[in-house]
This record gives C-alpha cells, sequence and structure tokens, in this order.
C-alpha cells in the first residue's frame, strides 16, 4: 500500500528512513527521488546525505543542525510541495547490456553454495515455479521482455536496483538463508522484485541466473561512460538485457580487456511518468510472454 | 615520511568524518572505527581531529621516522616503544630522523591511532583520504600499508607531553565484555516482544566473522511480528526481507536470523529489516572490542543518543589536554 502519510523511522542519533508506503510501486520510487533532488535543490540545512530507493528514502543528517522533529516537519512540507508525479518528465538513458542468461557460471557458484552451504532448487528452476512459469525458458523470456528502470544505487558503489517497467514481466523471488558468500562478477539476479546486476565478486542474497560482460563501475575511468562518474548509473536510467551466447560474451569481455568495448546506450529519449501510466493501464497485466 | 618496516596485521589510513556524501552511490564513509581515541591522537599533536591518521588494527605496525616531528599514539593498549624505550601512550613525543616506533599485539581494546603532527597527506579520493578496502580504494593505493612502502606527511609543528586528561580518555573494557547504547528502529516493528527481551538481555558474542564492514553477533533466534510474517512477495519470503531500502551506518541488521552491525565500510542499501541502530556515540565501543568479546545492548531514545554525541563531541578540544607548555 501507499501510505497516506509517510512514516519517519530513526535510525540512531543520525538518520531516518522516510517509508512512503510497502509496496514495488513506481509511483513510490517517484517519490523518493523527487523529495531527494528537492532536497538538493533547496540545499536543506543540516542534511548530510540522502539516499533513495523503491519505497523509502534514507536520510542522513547533522543533529546540532537540525533536530529530528524539525527535519520530520521540513520533510513533510517538502514532500507536500512535490507536485503529482504525472507532471515529471525525465531525461532516461537506456542501455543494452549482452547477457547470458543460464550461463555456466552462476550455475557453478549455485552449485557450490548447495554443495558447501545449503541444499535448494537451483536459482532459475526455482524462480520460474514460484512464478507459475511453464519453463525456464519462459523465465528467460519474460525477464528478458521488460526495460528495467534504474531505482537507486546501493549495497555496493554503482550496485543498481532496478525493477521492471513492463507489469507482465512482474516477478518475485525469495532471497537466500543464509547469504552466498560470493557471486561473480556481472552476475545478474534478483531478489523480492527487485533485478541487480553485481558490480564485483561480492556476497550476495539474490536468486542468480545470468551474466553479463560490462563493467558498470570503473575506478580507473577506463571508458568515456565513466566520465562522470566511476559508478555507470544514475537514477532514471533504464536497461535492457539482451540475450547473448557465450562466444558473444568471450568477445565483448576480450573488447572490455582491450578498452575497446563500444557502451550500447541511446540518450535522446525522455521518459514521461504521464505517457508511462496511460500506456500501463491500457495493458492486460496479468498476461505473460 | 613514514617507513613502513612491519605493516601489523590490517593498518591503515583513515580520516573523520570520512567520505561523506556518496552513501546515494554505494560509497560508505570509512574512518576511523573508534573515532573518540582517533579525534585524541589529533588534537595531542596540533592537528584538527579528522586530520589523517593511522588505525591499527589487534597488531600494531613497525615504522621508521625519516625527519623529527611529534607523534602520538591513543587508543586500545599496544604497549609503543620508541627505538628501545616503552613510551606512554596517550601523551605526544618528539622522534628524531631514523627512530623507530614499535607497535605490540593490543593487550586491550582492538584498535590503536597513530598521529603525526601535519597528518598523512596521501591522495584524496571522492573527498577523503579514508581506505575503504574491499573497494581498494582511498588511503595507501586502496589498502592496508605494505612493507617497504612510504607514507607521506605533512609539515605540522607541536609540543611533546602534551598529555589526553584520564577522565576524557575512553574507557576500554578490560572484562571483555561491553554495554553497547542501541536505539530502536527505523524496522523495530517487525520483531515482536520476546523478540525484542531476546535482543536486550542477552550477552551476544562478537562472531570472528568481523571486519569494517560488518560485526556478525552469536546469539539466539529472532521472532517476529504479523508484519514480517504476512506481507507482500515483493518483500522476499523470509521474515527479515523487506523490499530493498537504505541502511543507517550502525543497523543492527538480520540476514535471516543473524544480526550484523554494519559499521564503518558496511553496505549503504539492502532488503533486510534493521531493528535498531548503534548511535554515533557508541561506535568507539565496536571499535575496540575484539571477537569472542560480549555485547549487552542498552535501548536508549534519539534524544538521549544526541545528547551522548554533545557530550563527547565537547571532548575534541584543548580542555582535555593537559602538559606540554
Amino acid at each position: 500500500m501507499i501510505y497516506e502519510q509517510p512514516r519517519y523511522l530513526p535510525g540512531g542519533d543520525r538518520y531516518v528512513l522516510i517509508e512512503f508506503g510497502n509496496e514495488m510501486n513506481l509511483e513510490l520510487n517517484f517519490k523518493a527521488q523527487g523529495l531527494a533532488t528537492a532536497i538538493e535543490e533547496q540545499k536543506t540545512k543540516g542534511i548530510l546525505e540522502t539516499a533513495p530507493c523503491f519505497a523509502s528514502m534514507l536520510i542522513h543528517y547533522e543533529p546540532k543542525e537540525i533536530s529530528f522533529t524539525d527535519l520530520q516537519l521540513e520533510m513533510g512540507r517538502l514532500i507536500d510541495s512535490l507536485g503529482p508525479s504525472d507532471n515529471i518528465e525525465l531525461e532516461s538513458r537506456l542501455f543494452c547490456f549482452p547477457t547470458v542468461y543460464l550461463d555456466p557460471w552462476t550455475k557453478e557458484c549455485v552449485a557450490d553454495y548447495i554443495e558447501k552451504i545449503a541444499k535448494k532448487t537451483t536459482d532459475p528452476e526455482y524462480v520460474a515455479e514460484l512464478n507459475g512459469l511453464s519453463s525456464v525458458e519462459q523465465f528467460v523470456r519474460v525477464h528478458s521482455g521488460t526495460e528495467y528502470w534504474v531505482a537507486s544505487l546501493g549495497f555496493w558503489p554503482g550496485l543498481p536496483f532496478m525493477m521492471p517497467l513492463d507489469p507482465r514481466c512482474m516477478l518475485t523471488a525469495p532471497k537466500y538463508n543464509p547469504p552466498r558468500t560470493w557471486t561473480p562478477k556481472g552476475t545478474v539476479g534478483m531478489g523480492g522484485a527487485s533485478t541487480a546486476i553485481y558490480p564485483e565478486h561480492l556476497p550476495g542474497g539474490y536468486q542468480i541466473f545470468a551474466r553479463t560482460p560490462v563493467p558498470i563501475w570503473d575506478t580507473n575511468k577506463r571508458f568515456p561512460v565513466f566520465e562522470r562518474s566511476i559508478c555507470l548509473f544514475q537514477p532514471g536510467d533504464r536497461v535492457r538485457f539482451v540475450p547473448c551466447s557465450v562466444e558473444e560474451f568471450n568477445e565483448a569481455e576480450r573488447q572490455v580487456e582491450e578498452g575497446t568495448y563500444q557502451y550500447n546506450l541511446v540518450e535522446y529519449q525522455k521518459f514521461s511518468v504521464a505517457q508511462y501510466k496511460r500506456w500501463v493501464e491500457s495493458l492486460d497485466t496479468k498476461a505473460r510472454f | 615520511m613514514l617507513e613502513v618496516i612491519k605493516p601489523g596485521l590490517e593498518t591503515s589510513v583513515q580520516d573523520w568524518p570520512g567520505r561523506i556524501g556518496y552513501w546515494n552511490q554505494g560509497f560508505p564513509p570509512s574512518g576511523p572505527m573508534d573515532s573518540w581515541s582517533f579525534r585524541m591522537a589529533n588534537l595531542l599533536v596540533g592537528n584538527a581531529p579528522g586530520t589523517a591518521s593511522l588505525e591499527c588494527q589487534f597488531i600494531g605496525p613497525t615504522l621508521r621516522f625519516q625527519r623529527a616531528g611529534v607523534v602520538s599514539v591513543t587508543g586500545g593498549d599496544m604497549q609503543p616503544r620508541l627505538d628501545d624505550q616503552p613510551i606512554a601512550m596517550w601523551e605526544s613525543f618528539a622522534v628524531e630522523p631514523g627512530q623507530t616506533l614499535s607497535l605490540m599485539p593490543a593487550k586491550t581494546g582492538a584498535r590503536a591511532y597513530i598521529a603525526v603532527a601535519g597528518g598523512i597527506v596521501t591522495e584524496p579520493w571522492l573527498g577523503s583520504r579514508s581506505t575503504f578496502h574491499k573497494a581498494g580504494v582511498g588511503g595507501m593505493d586502496g589498502r592496508a600499508i605494505q612493507t617497504g612502502q612510504t607514507v607521506p606527511t605533512g609539515e605540522g609543528a607541536s609540543q611533546p607531553g602534551r598529555r589526553v586528561r584520564e577522565d576524557r580518555r575512553p574507557p576500554i573494557s578490560m572484562d571483555k565484555s561491553w554495554t553497547v547504547e542501541v536505539v530502536a528502529g527505523p524496522n523495530d516493528d517487525w520483531i515482536d516482544a520476546a523478540g525484542h527481551e531476546r535482543f536486550l538481555s542477552f550477552d551476544w558474542k562478537l562472531s570472528a566473522k568481523s571486519d569494517r564492514t560488518g560485526y556478525r553477533l552469536e546469539g539466539p533466534d529472532w521472532s517476529f511480528t504479523e508484519k514480517a510474517l504476512n506481507k507482500a512477495p515483493e518483500h522476499g519470503q523470509e521474515p527479515s526481507n523487506i523490499i530493498d531500502q537504505g541502511y543507517p551506518c550502525g543497523a543492527i541488521n538480520l540476514a535471516g536470523q543473524t544480526p550484523i552491525i554494519l559499521v564503518n565500510d558496511g553496505p549503504s542499501m539492502g532488503g533486510f529489516i534493521n531493528p535498531y541502530t548503534v548511535p554515533q556515540a557508541a561506535f568507539w565501543k565496536l571499535g575496540q572490542a575484539k571477537p569472542g568479546e560480549t555485547l549487552r545492548f542498552k535501548s536508549i531514545s534519539v534524544s538521549e543518543a544526541q545528547a551522548l554525541a554533545l557530550q563527547l563531541d565537547a571532548y575534541y578540544s584543548e580542555d582535555s589536554i593537559e602538559g606540554g607548555k
């Protein structure tokens, strides 16, 4: 649900989590992003940094400059001043990522987890079954059948938290319990209704089923796309996973190593919330690909 | 300049408050785990309290000074020696070119801090000199210092013999047990009354699987409210799963049944609940607690936590220093 009034949840003496609702709904991410932008523009005194996510936003504040109570009042005022999300039209880059689904690397990682840590159904089979899909092939079709919205970055520098823009491709999955100790760099996985790309060899908790060779962060800024930031994505970007073969993966990986890889992105489009909502309303959202 | 003869277990360049302003891209603050001892080390040698200095974890380094200067060692007791002479902690001392400072394994506490007048002047990265080991950025080449490296230091002047008043030093536990303040939230309403009672009454053991990213705690299982048990599938199916959210630094993050305190190099976001958060004023205790020691948590309010922070802030001034004139 979307709360009528946002909830202000304390995180110790210097953080507050503003929760707008408790569902995965693009509307909530617009609110979180809108508030983060408003704070930046207004330079609200005492706010050191923010971390907007799917349905909430974390604020790091300096209590010597603004009290917990004043912060809530100030944020309430700012949230009320945000116009309806229908008015939002923003620059939105679209990245296409060559991606090997049902790849050998995540298979090996899952097998290693099953052998050493805990028994479980292998990830693509598990997610397909939970979501009522007929096969892992259909799962691949559904997962790769939509653009993904970069809702926020976090957990690790540059890691994108994404949600599918096409409701016909909405899937859910539980997170690992206990978490994995390692995940191959470039792994694509999902947990809850969120999809992510692992920027590095990292521990993790998402179900994993695909891998992309394209770097999404680069401390050495070897490619022009990192000129502005060492993190590839910014919120409001979109991503499409384009299924490819292991051979294509290897070729792209070689080009990445050589520094000749061409990022596949388009930058001429705007994302209109009103148009998007009209399109979603026209769909049979129960349909699957 | 400081020449690294022996690096110690994990000695790294840190500054305070660290890399602030990049939480929305996933960069943690890093910085000293015990910022109380850290800031005092800097005050002793006439630096601004946040100046880049060395954090030594469990076993300290051996360093040779290439020029004269004023130095201090604070934090856990690593029994520092200058050449062959034991030297007092919490007190600034003069060094001559060629002299060697050596630190031992920590006798009390877990981390010691070495500050030099003028500070350490490695290249800042995203506005901070703090080392973020896991990503290999900041500090000396993004890592703990290594044998044979030379750590660059700035110009600074100070007096030897400046001491931190006894009552302004952090009371490092001598009996392997700690009482750590926590504030309930942000996700405290996912835990039932019995779960809260168990959390606040148990002596949690700090696991050896702990580092600057997170402190794992060993103890009883948690129990949950309806909110955690019956929820929309997009949260994930486990009771501790929640729609991915921002994590406060200091959050007690419940991954399945294992609580992990997210510390200075921790993740900024994720899909597990945070029933409690350690406030800033109690962070130094985490910095000085060793694996195997026990933590007992004491719940305080937001305003009590803020008052504690203000009280500590007032300590980082000349009023806490005696001697040396």
